[in-house]
């Protein structure tokens, strides 16, 4: 109870104290996650002893946040912790002569109170609003440089993509509300069957290929590189690409076999399709972010298979060895005032600490023995082996497998091959976040055993195939992409796929056109709308004006005319009044004779 | 009877004619003025004339004709009041020059 509130909470309350104390955000910031480890740690003590914990934090009435802490989620919670902090230790070195830490270090921890959210909610509602918040943290961290010239675009289109995909999310959560009559999570699980629960594996799918960079929603994860390094390895890791795995792994108990193969395939697809994508890649952060997708392809496939631990192995895994690459990367970035793989030609040699360490962690990804990566990647090996779609999924796993190693082999290479320029100078904050992740990317497999023990489940084992398999596919793949050209490696696919596999125009013409045609109609209807109003408007003041011509012309026309006309008779009257006295009296004579002429007339006319 | 009320009434139109011509005639006030109190008083001579021979014995024609006097003598003093102020200022009473007046 109190270990979750803490997780949830201490990242929160120190986004809350950076935007309204404006100092030293470094400090606190690392507090935050800090507490929020120690928070997650003690969590997963308490699902070693077996107890689930849940709390429930009062919010909306009638709608608090239900919290909870099952092995699963725990060990989830305790890798975002993870990651978070040393995301965090690294980026008080990498944000130091920015004038806006105050903004990064609250949004980064909204972003990871967001992220906590996701992870330990049991309710759908919660699940729904951690979703939401972690769109917009991201698109806020994506989009921080936003005076930069297309940094603004690629926020916007990481956020329309995302959120396009989300409504899978919003219309599968209501099925499952409505088949269960509860939106808690754990009981819409055991509640849906069927029609139903197909419907839900397939909405919810599609959200996860949203968050997670499937293959056709893959585009936005490349294009998001265009945020801050940290941010990079932060959302790559263990957040918002992470959130669309975790949905599928927390859901997979309720998923069909229908959805299941679906959710396999599309995996499959995407783990070779943006593997290709990587190789071709000619910006290493770039070909880190297709990586990413990648690497979620295979778990995917590993949910498909019907294992989701092998899927959560291989976050676990992956968190740590991706965070630590970026981290990397980001040193070398700052060496070399870019990420294009030109201008990172020998930039590894200069550094050689920095090198062993994302040498280290590549090694880990393509999946050699003893990294973690290896150790992981064989139990989706194993769980491709095991499916009844493996002659679907085994290729497609091992063909991405092949080009993992061979997009890190090239990686590595560009980087040691090449003039070193420069004397480095040393960067401890960023070592000491780097190191850390590059240890546990490297030793992490010895946990995988107890944590199988922990969530109580048994990995399909297929003997030596799987491992043999695997390490076969990664060092071919590692010699490839060290010794050979991508051009001469994947001949005539390299254009392609350096254009990112643009299929029937890509998005633009599948997506943007029809969105840009529905709103250009919009837009004539709004201004058919606004002539109509103007016309009303027009009309009206016609009217007013007929009436003011009709006032002056008319009323006052008739009243001043009145007044001319009675001025006029005065004068008129005024030019007898002449002032002689003799011609008045003699008027007044005249007048009185016609009066006696008229009297004395009387016996001649009555 | 009727010869003696003939009579008086030719004395009264006689007085009016010379009155009318006076106030007709003169172009000074003063003058004017008393042509203006002969018509008047041929008026006044008419109105006893009549009381005295048509209805001697209803007293209100002769209270008329001491209010009528009355008047007359108010209209007298107004009349010779405004024509020593015109001659104070102007030192002319002559109504030829008081054109003026009309404003």
């Amino acid at each position: 109870m109190t270990q979750l509130t803490l997780t949830l909470l201490a990242p929160l309350l120190a986004a809350l104290v950076i935007f309204i104390g404006r100092r030293m955000p470094e400090i606190f910031a690392l507090i935050g996650v800090v507490l929020g480890l120690v928070g997650a740690v003690g969590q997963l003590f308490g699902v070693v002893d077996g107890q689930t914990a849940t709390a429930v934090l009062p919010f909306l009435p009638d709608m608090p946040i239900l919290l909870i802490a099952t092995p699963l989620t725990a060990i989830l919670s305790l890798v975002v912790a993870t990651v978070a902090t040393f995301v965090v230790l690294y980026a008080v070195g990498y944000m130091r002569h920015d004038s806006q830490r105050v903004r990064f270090f609250g949004t980064l921890l909204l972003f990871v109170t967001a992220m906590q959210g996701l992870v330990l909610s049991g309710d759908w509602i919660t699940l729904l609003g951690a979703w939401e918040l972690i769109g917009f943290a991201s698109y806020l961290l994506i989009g921080f440089w936003h005076d930069r010239a297309g940094v603004a675009a690629a926020a916007t289109r990481a956020f329309l993509y995302t959120r396009s995909a989300d409504l899978g999310l919003y219309v599968g959560a209501f099925v499952l509300i409505g088949v269960a009559g509860t939106s808690e999570i754990s009981v819409t699980l055991t509640a849906a069957t069927g029609t139903p629960a197909l419907i839900a594996g397939l909405l919810l799918l599609v959200a996860a290929m949203g968050k997670s960079a499937q293959v056709p929603l893959q585009d936005w994860l490349q294009r998001a590189m265009a945020g801050p390094t940290p941010v990079s390895a932060l959302l790559h890791s263990a957040t918002l690409v992470a959130a669309g795995a975790i949905l599928l792994i927390r859901t997979a108990p309720m998923l069909p076999n229908g959805a299941l193969i679906a959710i396999g395939i599309v995996g499959g697809i995407t783990a070779v399709i943006t593997g290709l994508i990587a190789l071709a890649e000619k910006d290493l952060k770039r070909l880190l972010a297709a990586s990413t997708s990648s690497q979620y392809g295979l778990m995917l496939v590993a949910i498909g298979a019907g294992v989701p631990i092998a899927a959560l192995l291989h976050l676990i895994a992956h968190a740590a060895i991706k965070s630590s690459l970026f981290l990397g990367a980001g040193v070398f970035q700052h060496d070399r005032d870019g990420t294009d793989m030109d201008a990172l030609a020998g930039a590894g040699r200069a550094r050689p600490g920095i090198f062993a360490g994302f040498a280290l962690s590549a090694l880990a990804l393509a999946g050699i023995p003893p990294l973690a990566g290896f150790f992981s990647k064989d139990a989706v090996i194993a769980a491709a082996l095991a499916s009844p779609a493996a002659a679907w999924l085994v290729p497609l796993t091992l063909a991405a497998t092949v080009l993992t190693g061979a997009y890190m082999g090239r990686a590595l290479h560009v980087l040691w091959a090449g003039d070193v320029i420069e004397k480095p100078k040393p960067v401890p904050f960023m070592a000491a976040g780097l190191g850390v992740l590059v240890a546990l990317a490297a030793v992490l497999a010895v946990g995988f055993g107890p944590l199988e023990h922990l969530l109580d489940v048994e990995l399909p084992t297929a003997g030596f195939l799987a491992p043999a398999l695997g390490l076969t596919a990664a060092l071919s793949g590692l010699a490839l992409g060290w010794w050979v050209e991508p051009q001469r490696l994947m001949g005539p696919l390299y254009g392609w796929a350096q254009r990112g596999f643009v299929l029937f125009g890509g998005m633009e013409t599948v997506m943007a056109r029809p969105a840009l045609a529905i709103a250009a109609a919009c837009e004539h209807l709004e201004r058919w709308l606004y002539n109509l109003v103007l016309g009303f408007g027009r009309i009206n003041i016609s009217l007013g004006w007929l009436a003011r011509k009709i006032d002056i012309n008319g009323i006052d026309g008739f009243i001043f005319g009145f007044v001319r006309k009675t001025i006029a008779t005065g004068g008129r009257a005024r030019k007898l009044q002449s002032g002689f006295i003799h011609r008045e009296m003699a008027l007044a004579v005249i007048g009185m004779a016609v009066i006696v002429a008229v009297l004395l007339a009387a016996p001649l006319y009555s | 009877m009727i010869v003696e009320l003939s009579v008086a009434l030719s004395i009264g139109a006689g007085l009016f004619a010379v009155g009318l011509y006076g106030a007709l005639s003169q172009t000074n006030l003063v003058m004017i003025m008393m042509g203006i109190e002969l018509i008047l008083a041929a008026a006044l001579v008419n109105l006893v004339a009549f009381w005295r021979y048509l209805h001697p014995d209803v007293m209100s024609g002769q209270m008329f004709v001491l209010i009528v006097m009355t008047v007359m003598a108010v209209e007298m003093a107004v009349g010779f009041g405004i024509a020593i102020a015109r001659f104070r200022s102007r030192g002319s009473v002559e109504m030829e020059e008081a054109r003026e007046l009309k404003g």
